[in-house]
């Protein structure tokens, strides 16, 4: 619990020791400030006290009976005993009582070694058991979905995985059910559990009733050689553990860093890591002979490689473009930089693949403009275009844990977002609507709106924090909505924040992947190797088969260029139709930093030595330099540091270096306003999901059950017109392309818009969509058979 | 010759004993919702309310005793939004009186309800009905319409600018909503389980806003303190209703005056035990008071009486247990009533209960064992002072009380025991 220091100071005596805590703090505080243990189950400290487990008994002078340490106040001259034979008798009798049920399964529960319960009987425990009736008896380990699997033999029923659905994460996704001793955890009609934290459930734990299903029986804890490092999926570059057994990562875990992720993470940090461990791993170059890609040696993929790019050369400069940098460290991508614009003579790199032609990703620089600590204290938040569960879940917890302190949040998307309640104001409209209520809201902002209002409230707030996202940057009109969105802020004295960029794209843009002095950004690439005007083309890990909001446009680059190379850890539809397929390390299995969203340095450390041959995507960098004549020498990794900081600025881990203000100078006209197709039927829009199944989260079992087969949302509205029902297979027609797919009816879409997750490997939306559109009208058809799940 | 007993005259509970007072005509023609409009009217001033039933000596009636005219002063006058909520969930076994109350004079309630709200300042009032209360649930809807349509009831009470709407609510069948934090709880639509005190319903209640928590009975004493003036109220003893059940000639709800004697309520009262029976032991509070055996006979039923007797008047549901009883039995049936009831938050109410039936089931089924005797005092032992609410901690004083004055019981049970062949058997969650 927070104390506020302006309250003053209170001095106790615990176990004859005199204490001084801010007033507010709570016995237990105390004592644990002092360095005085006090056995505890139910309370954490991340959240309020309860007073459940009874464990944290203590005697108090002058009150009648024993008290629990967590959930009393510290007040001046108070004398606790934490030791005495009362307070131990009255432990001894909680943990009996604890125990009495529990089933001892040390020897195999995963938690063994870490388990709180098992500490506290070694250290407190009464030596030997009283009990002899039959022990409550459950079903083992009984499926809360994909991930987690709950043993209620073993549950102490300490409420922390309920509270944290109520009180951290705001989903509810676990509730008591039945009562006294049958009472036990679940879901509500024994659903999968619906929840984007639910690994911090199993984390918090203190016995081994919620366990993760994909770590189950992997390791034992004394066998984890714990590496600290940083999840690299979403771009908040959250601080975790990577528990290393026999060269493989077993499972992650949260390391705390109060400035980013506190002591929680995400789903897909927690479950998204088994890709690194996959059998589908290159493990050698690849060329392409007689149409076939086959195993190399790496000099020989080199020099084929390094004999291309001089061919081009000799035929000009400016012929050669790179294609990459979210999955590459800051050390990458500066080589990435150094090779292509010092030594290939290129001004064409670019690392934002994903975003449209015309949309205005490519106007502003990406990232936030306050730290996440500040946006924690903001008061008013307004989400347009964004959605924080889905790209940025951890940044949720933040703006959660500000709204239980009074500030409030305002929605506006093509989509029910999963926070919904939480909204004070939510507004749902079609995508080619965004822009125009986007428009009306910064019109209300500006005339301070009406009493009661979401206009009003922003207009008055005092720390304002305005979200737009990818559905926004890269909708219809989105410079139209940008600058709209750029009034609210001025009318609300706020801060405006670019919600782009996944894993290190802050990093390639710092350190130099972006275009230069007449460079292209990533769609003009596309579209001029489409008319032959590139002789290689390298793409470094990045799939742009899929992530290209086009995929026939990537389709026309890839016959357009003469050469391409692809780095990446997996053959992944890019790498398929290359000439030259370089295998590489993925990030866990590298040391550096990369830069998160607020533009903050943040380290790696190797897990794993990463499988055969692979090599670092910087290690491949250099050893094209050299191949055509240039050494990146660097002595030791300060030299490399020095010359990073000669190049980006005063760079230093754990420390934020802001990233480049929102400049709104580029953004002319309406934008894209081709991209608005009026249709009296159906949109298709695609979305980004947290749970996908690409290249690399397709390799994760954890992350592929969560994010289910491919599939589509329909409004019940359209799905009754449709004759369609949940779940059935469905065939999506644009004048443009096919897929089949599997509709979801939910009402989280708007009436109107049918909704496609992107990031799904084997049915990428993109196929549907033509630049400059961004949606299309689109044919739903019910398919009588099965669901394929896949293009046709 | 003996003087047959004649109970004195009753000031609450005629009001449910008298004919068709479930009707408003009936009610206000017996001068039914004067002490209400005197209040709404300002006839009566708020601290005129407070005062009076602080003289009264009026203590709450769900079991706590909390003096009501200092509930009502601790009520943050300046608050804007306040709610009254009523605690009709009368879940303690063998206590009848709420619901009589309710069945037989709803109308009694609603005019304290009224008082309450209009003394505090709440717009809305909350009835959170036991669950089985169904014909009192239809009993009270009745009666809340046709207050209602009186203009009682709502916006404008009594012509006055002061609303005060009522809404009843159904439990879902829990002991422990009784609480009155949990009771909250639940009337939030969350699971019932005991809140965390401090912030107490005073300050922060239902919704997180200043409630005025009172059980059914308190409320209905109300009327009566402002009808009558706290002096002549005071004069009935202050009275209180008694439940009087199990081994007595009458069982029945009795007012009585606070402090009578056990003696009186059972031998007077309740017409004595039946005939050839003689008394063996009496919960004076419900099953959550701690039992008393016949050297606690002449103790006066009063708050202090009791608790200094180690025992507590609770609900004031007399529970009388004769010879025929086995007190093994009744001890076991009891604490299973807790052990079913026990919301499952804190440890030493949910392992505990089951912990001790499944030895009194043991002894029971005559597998006890000599050790079980030191095993139960000590598991007794291991809940009291340790439990989150009252509930877990109604169960070691009555267990106690039994290894105290009847252990011969339980050691006869043990005593068939020997020799008896071990026997499993499973509990089962799901």
């Amino acid at each position: 619990m927070a104390t506020d220091p302006s309250l003053g100071a209170v001095t106790l005596t615990i176990d004859g020791r005199t204490v001084t805590v801010p007033r507010g703090t709570t016995v237990y505080q105390a004592a644990r400030s002092a360095g005085i243990d006090i056995p505890i189950f139910c309370y954490h400290d991340r959240m309020p006290p309860l007073g459940a487990c009874r464990m944290c008994l203590v005697r108090v002078e002058k009150m009648p009976k024993l008290q629990t340490s967590c959930t009393l106040v510290a007040t001046e001259g108070m004398v606790v005993d934490t030791r005495g034979p009362e307070v131990t008798a009255g432990q001894e009798a909680i943990l009996e009582f604890l125990l009495i049920n529990h089933p001892l399964d040390c020897p195999i529960c995963d938690k063994g070694g870490e388990c709180p319960l098992q500490d506290q009987t070694f250290r407190w425990g009464p030596g030997r058991s009283r009990f002899i009736e039959p022990k409550r008896d459950f079903a083992k380990p009984v499926s809360l979905g994909p991930v987690l699997a709950l043993d209620r033999e073993r549950c102490i029923l300490c409420w922390r995985c309920v509270r944290f659905g109520e009180i951290i994460a705001g989903d509810d996704a676990l509730k008591g059910f039945e009562r006294g001793f049958t009472s036990e955890v679940g879901t509500p009609f024994a659903l999968p559990v619906e929840s984007k934290f639910i690994g911090n459930t199993i984390a918090i734990c203190p016995v081994g009733a919620l366990t993760s299903r994909t770590y189950r029986f992997r390791a034992r804890p004394w066998d984890n050689q714990p590496v600290a490092s940083t999840c690299t999926h979403c771009g908040l570059g959250c601080a975790v553990w990577l528990d290393v057994r026999g060269g493989e990562i077993q499972r992650v875990r949260a390391r705390e860093d109060r400035a980013v992720n506190d002591v929680w993470l995400c789903d897909l940090g927690f479950f998204g890591h088994n890709y690194v461990a996959s059998r589908d791993r290159l493990t050698t170059p690849l060329v392409r002979r007689n149409g076939r890609l086959e195993s190399t040696t790496w000099e020989e993929a080199l020099d084929l490689v390094a004999s291309r790019i001089r061919e081009s050369r000799a035929r000009g400069s400016g012929r050669v473009a790179f294609l990459g940098g979210r999955r590459l460290s800051n050390e990458d991508a500066f080589f990435a930089a150094r090779l292509f614009r010092d030594v290939v003579d290129t001004p064409h790199l670019d690392h934002r693949i994903d975003a449209t032609p015309s949309g205005a990703s490519l106007q502003v620089a990406w990232g936030l403009r306050a730290s996440i600590e500040e946006i924690g204290r903001g008061d008013v938040f307004v989400l347009l275009g964004c959605d924080p569960t889905e790209e940025y879940p951890v940044l949720w917890l933040r703006l959660k844990s500000a709204l239980d302190r009074g500030a409030v949040l305002m929605t506006l998307h093509a989509k029910r977002l999963e926070i919904h309640r939480h909204a004070r104001w939510e507004q749902v409209v079609r995508y080619d609507r965004l822009a125009a209520a986007v428009e009306d809201l910064a019109a209300a902002v500006e005339r301070a709106g009406d009493p009661g209002s979401a206009a009003a409230a922003i207009a008055a707030g005092q720390r304002v924090h305005v979200f737009v996202g990818r559905a926004a940057l890269d909708g219809p009109e989105s410079h139209a909505l940008l600058r709209a969105a750029a009034r609210i802020v001025s009318a609300a004295r706020g801060t405006l924040h670019v919600m782009r960029g996944k894993g290190n794209d802050l990093g390639a843009a710092r350190f130099g992947v972006v275009p230069g002095a007449g460079g292209w950004a990533a769609p003009e690439i596309l579209r001029q190797a489409a008319t032959g005007a590139l002789d290689v083309l390298w793409v470094a890990g990045c799939d742009p088969a899929t992530a290209v909001t086009d995929r026939s446009a990537w389709d026309a680059a890839r016959r357009g260029t003469k050469f391409l190379v692809v780095s990446d850890a997996f053959l992944s539809a890019t790498a398929q139709a290359a000439d030259v397929v370089l295998p590489a390390l993925v990030l866990p299995e590298k040391d550096g930093t990369v830069t998160n969203l607020e533009g903050r340095t943040v380290s790696l450390r190797a897990a794993t030595p990463g499988p055969g041959q692979a090599r670092s995507d910087r290690e491949i960098f250099g050893l094209v330099a050299a191949k055509l004549g240039v050494l990146f020498t660097y002595g030791t990794s300060d030299e490399l540091l020095a010359d990073m900081r000669a190049h980006a600025g005063d760079i230093r881990v754990g420390e934020v270096l802001p990233v480049p203000p929102v400049r709104l100078d580029g953004l002319t006209g309406s934008g894209d306003g081709s991209a608005v197709i009026a249709t009296d039927g159906l949109l298709v829009v695609a979305a980004d999901h947290l749970f996908t199944q690409g290249t690399m989260t397709g390799r994760c079992q954890g992350v592929t059950a969560l994010a289910g087969p491919p599939h589509c949302l329909v409004h019940p509205d359209d799905a009754v017109r449709l004759g369609l029902t949940d779940r059935a297979p469905v065939e999506l027609t644009t004048t443009h392309g096919r897929l089949v797919l599997q509709a979801r009816v939910s009402d989280a879409t708007p009436a109107g818009q049918v909704t496609v997750p992107r990031g799904y490997e084997s049915a990428p939306v993109q196929r549907l969509l033509q630049w400059p559109h961004v949606a299309a009208p689109v044919e739903v058809r019910l398919l009588g058979l099965a669901p394929a799940g896949g293009a046709p | 010759m003996v003087q047959p007993f004649t109970a004195p005259e009753s000031i609450v509970l005629r009001w449910a004993r008298a004919w068709g007072m479930q009707e408003l005509d009936h009610y206000r023609r017996a001068g039914g919702y004067e002490a209400a409009r005197r209040v709404a009217t300002g006839a009566i001033t708020p601290d005129q309310v407070i005062e009076s039933v602080t003289a009264s000596g009026l203590r709450g009636k769900g079991g706590a005793g909390f003096p009501t005219g200092q509930k009502l002063k601790f009520i943050p006058r300046q608050a804007p939004v306040k709610y009254v909520v009523v605690n009709g969930d009368e879940g303690e076994p063998c206590t009848f009186k709420d619901r009589t109350l309710i069945e037989g004079c709803p109308h009694l309630l609603i005019e304290g309800i009224l008082i309450a709200a209009l003394t505090i300042g709440a717009r809305k009032a909350y009835v959170y009905l036991r669950k089985e209360f169904y014909h009192g649930r239809r009993v009270l809807d009745a009666a809340l319409e046709q207050a209602r349509a009186a203009g009682f009831v709502g916006s404008g009470v009594f012509g006055t600018p002061s609303d005060v709407e009522i809404v009843v609510h159904s439990g879902a069948g829990a002991y422990i909503a009784g609480e009155e934090t949990a009771l909250l709880e639940s009337l939030e639509g969350r699971r019932a389980m005991p809140r965390l005190r401090p912030p107490f319903p005073a300050q922060a209640g239902l919704y997180g806003k200043p409630t005025l928590l009172n059980n059914v009975e308190t409320l209905c004493h109300l009327p009566v303190i402002l009808t009558l003036g706290p002096e002549t109220y005071k004069a009935y003893g202050p009275p209180a209703l008694f439940s009087v059940s199990g081994a007595v000639s009458r069982p029945g709800v009795y007012e009585a005056p606070l402090g009578v004697p056990l003696r009186s309520l059972i031998f007077d009262y309740a017409g004595g035990l039946r005939p050839g029976r003689t008394f063996k032991a009496a919960f004076p509070g419900g099953s959550s008071s701690m039992l008393l055996t016949d050297e606690h006979l002449d103790v006066p039923m009063d708050y202090d009486s009791l608790r200094l007797v180690g025992s507590m008047l609770g609900s004031a549901s007399v529970i009388v247990l004769d010879d025929t009883c086995d007190m093994v039995e009744i001890i076991a049936r009891t604490v299973e009533f807790y052990r079913e009831e026990s919301c499952g938050k804190c440890t030493p109410c949910r392992e505990g209960t089951i912990w001790i039936t499944q030895v009194l089931e043991r002894i029971l089924h005559g597998r006890g064992r000599p050790d079980d005797l030191p095993l139960l005092e000590s598991i007794a032992r291991g809940m009291t002072g340790t439990c989150f609410c009252p509930l877990g901690e109604s169960v070691p004083p009555s267990l106690g009380a039994s290894l105290k004055h009847f252990r011969h019981e339980y050691e006869r049970h043990i005593a068939r025991a020997a020799g008896a062949p071990p026997e499993v058997h499973t509990v089962r969650g799901h």
